[in-house]
């Protein structure tokens, strides 16, 4: 299948919008802050989540990690070789966990491979909790790392509004 | 086969969808989150060093014309500049690494809301290749990173349909204020003044500045002035005194625009052409204060 391009909108020859704007560019400067900001995620995404993104370990913390054999995950999501079909596999290609970043906590259902407790769910409005109904349930989502799902033990209070 | 025309547009357009434009829940659920993705803080004050308010300017007024030159979905300039915002209110950077991380705005928020968005090789292309694509890749990573992977981010565009859809315009005029409102939403998207206000008021004030400029010229509106602005702040729930500061705001913004691109005219450095190929200058033309 062809993909449709956008080479109509080539640059035009001469074009006043192809400029530097602030003199030269350091490559060095760059490199050496980009690492330094990327190791500052990880480093969130460390203590965030308890878990090593680097050595994918888990680690003393609020969040049980547990191990996971043979969830049967699409294949897009088991880690691979180049990922061509991304973006011409030139990327860099971390931890597919390290992407994650530090998800905030409303995010948590959508990052985590995790067990809720049953009175840290949110129920929603005029559905008050009728048992069994989500409790305990299993909410899977495999991206935050292919082998380990969490349980968590510690409610949060500090969930941002 | 042998009919196939390659002349067509090769982008293609959803119809717009009335589950989304004429439910005022979607309305309501806008303005709910909307400040959720406004700049933490004003950087130039508590933040940036080595950045500068006029440099902003410069990075913004370079974005926007790429987007133009690329003919980008409208909604693409303004949505970069709230990631760039985003990150500079957390980030101390050095002003040397701006142009890169606008390039790095431009290409995410392309990717979010076009069906054909803008390559890492071209945006470079553009930076007249002071950084690599290589680079460029990486540092979307960092932004990313930043930004905690809220790209979609609520921009006054989302407004507009919802506002338009809601004042007694005559259907033929209302392409003309979408159009004139649109331009404006870049104006402000331009100027750090408006960084932080919510995108509905950005709306708001865009809609009306779009329909007094209009006004002038012909019969576009039969509800003009503070009815016509008692009207719109309701649509947003906007303060009626925060509406009008922010449209004079916009109607100011819009005045040194005009000042400036007569200035640039009077200096022959732009040809006719090069003005016509624009088509953000060219609405703010037909606009007569």
């Amino acid at each position: 299948m062809a993909e449709p391009s956008r080479d109509a909108q080539q640059i035009p020859r001469g074009s006043k919008a192809c400029r530097r704007l602030f003199g030269p560019v350091d490559s060095e400067q760059l490199r050496r802050d980009c690492d330094a900001l990327m190791a500052g995620c990880v480093q969130e995404a460390r203590e965030r989540w308890n878990f090593d993104f680097v050595t994918e370990t888990p680690l003393e913390g609020d969040f049980a990690w547990e191990r996971v054999w043979g969830l049967g995950l699409p294949k897009l999501y088991l880690p691979a070789g180049p990922r061509d079909d991304l973006g011409g596999g030139k990327r860099p290609s971390p931890s597919p966990a390290l992407l994650q970043g530090t998800a905030q906590e409303d995010h948590l259902d959508l990052s985590l491979t995790c067990t809720l407790m049953p009175h840290t769910l949110e129920r929603p409005e005029g559905s008050p909790g009728a048992p069994g109904t989500s409790q305990g349930r299993k909410r899977r989502q495999t991206s935050m790392t292919d082998f380990y799902h969490s349980k968590r033990r510690l409610i949060f209070s500090k969930r941002k509004p | 086969m042998e009919l196939l025309c390659c002349e067509v547009d090769p982008v293609r357009r959803a119809v717009p969808d009335a589950n989304l434009l004429y439910d005022d829940r979607v309305l309501q659920n806008l303005l709910t989150i909307e400040e959720r993705y406004l700049p933490q803080c004003s950087y130039f004050k508590c933040v940036q060093k080595d950045i500068q308010p006029y440099m902003r300017r410069m990075v913004a007024t370079w974005m926007l014309e790429v987007c133009e030159e690329q003919k980008c979905e409208e909604e693409v300039f303004p949505l970069a500049m709230n990631y760039l915002d985003r990150f500079l209110a957390g980030v101390p950077t050095p002003k040397t690494h701006l142009q890169l991380l606008g390039a790095v705005c431009m290409f995410l928020a392309s990717k979010l809301k076009e069906t054909i968005p803008l390559t890492a090789e071209k945006l470079c292309i553009y930076t007249d290749n002071s950084i690599k694509p290589q680079e460029l890749l990486e540092w979307e990573l960092v932004v990313l990173g930043k930004l905690k992977w809220n790209l979609a981010a609520v921009t006054p565009h989302d407004f507009i349909e919802h506002i338009l859809r809601k004042l007694p315009q005559p259907s033929e005029k209302l392409s003309l204020i979408r159009k004139h409102a649109q331009t404006f939403i870049a104006l402000c998207a331009t100027d750090f003044k408006f960084a932080m206000y919510p995108p509905s008021m950005i709306a708001t004030g865009s809609v009306g500045a779009a329909i007094c400029g209009l006004q002038q010229d012909e019969d576009v509106s039969s509800l003009t002035g503070d009815a016509l602005v008692d009207l719109l702040a309701k649509i947003t729930n906007t303060d009626v005194d925060c509406l009008k500061a922010c449209q004079e705001q916009i109607e100011v913004v819009l005045l040194n625009s005009l000042q400036q691109f007569r200035q640039d005219q009077g200096d022959g450095s732009k040809s006719e052409d090069e003005l016509d190929q624009a088509s953000t200058p060219t609405d703010v033309r037909d606009i007569d204060l």
